[in-house]
């Protein structure tokens, strides 16, 4: 699971142009969105950044969300994402 | 109407001037031209870094001027407007959105490019960076013809807008190839370094 919370978070900083940041710098349990509250620790992504990661869900572990509302719990943190990677990657 | 320069910007691929002075850019092997512009000039603003070239380009150009001016970003600013012409308009990201549709095999299309695929984000990221509240607008025209700028800029001066400042020029990027003069106008003439009028589009 390490390994694969590693290269997610390589991928996300990738794909979301996430300059300046580096895995290490992304805490495992962070939130991914604070929902436009600054004072809300954690990478503060907007809507298209939710996309793009069901993008890169598809793309990179053969994943389709096929219910929109699963979104909320699987892209809470890394940890979460990497997850419900791990349990339901068809590549 | 008259109209009058508070500052003016040029970048090219290879320098950047501001009221027609050179300003010193540190490039820094491997990174893009613009994201060099960036860095050298201190600018804080993560979202630059998600932008196309063609709204990265305009945000330095609009950073620049407004700082000029000693206007910060989050001051409201109800009086302006942002216009922008260009050649290219959003065809750059357009490029790009294609390769992400082009295979059936590998048919990923992105958002975050895909946002980027209208001409007047440039103008619409200004304007959000900026706080103005007035008309925001980009021309996709063949060149920067200083008769059709100053009589677009002068729409934008009507009275019913109620705008008495702009944010007017050009902007163009595409296949690395970059053109950016724009300017900060003011109906008002305190402070201002020459009228608006075409002899500066020489400068």
């Amino acid at each position: 699971m390490n390994e694969l919370i590693s290269t997610l978070k390589e991928e996300i900083i990738e794909v979301l142009n996430l300059e300046g940041m580096t895995p290490d710098g992304i805490d495992d349990n962070a939130p991914l969105f604070n929902g436009g509250d600054p004072s809300v620790a954690g990478l503060g992504l907007d809507s298209i950044d939710a996309l793009e990661l069901i993008v890169l869900m598809e793309r990179n572990y053969g994943i389709k969300l096929k219910n929109a509302s699963e979104g909320k719990e699987i892209f809470k943190s890394v940890a979460t994402m990497a997850d419900y990677i791990s349990k339901n990657r068809t590549k | 109407m008259k109209a009058y320069v508070k500052a003016f910007v040029s970048i090219s691929d290879k320098e950047v001037k501001l009221n027609g002075d050179n300003l010193p850019i540190q490039v820094e092997e491997g990174k893009p031209w613009l994201t060099n512009i960036y860095y050298s000039l201190g600018f804080q603003y993560p979202k630059f870094f998600k932008m196309d070239n063609l709204c990265k380009a305009g945000f330095l150009g609009a950073e620049l001027l407004m700082g000029k001016l000693g206007l910060t970003p989050e001051e409201p600013k109800r009086n302006w407007s942002v216009a922008l012409m260009s050649r290219s308009g959003s065809l750059d990201d357009d490029q790009t959105y294609q390769q992400t549709i082009q295979s059936a095999d590998n048919y990923f299309p992105s958002p975050a490019v895909f946002v980027y695929t209208l001409s007047n984000i440039v103008t619409g990221e200004i304007a959000i960076r900026h706080k103005i509240m007035g008309e925001s607008t980009c021309y996709v025209t063949k060149s920067f013809e200083p008769k059709t700028a100053i009589a677009l800029s002068e729409c934008a001066f009507l009275p019913e807008k109620e705008v008495d400042h702009q944010i007017f020029g050009w902007c163009d990027y595409l296949d690395g190839q970059l053109s950016v003069k724009m300017f900060a106008l003011s109906l008002d003439s305190e402070g201002a370094l020459r009228e608006w009028e075409t002899s500066i589009f020489t400068i």
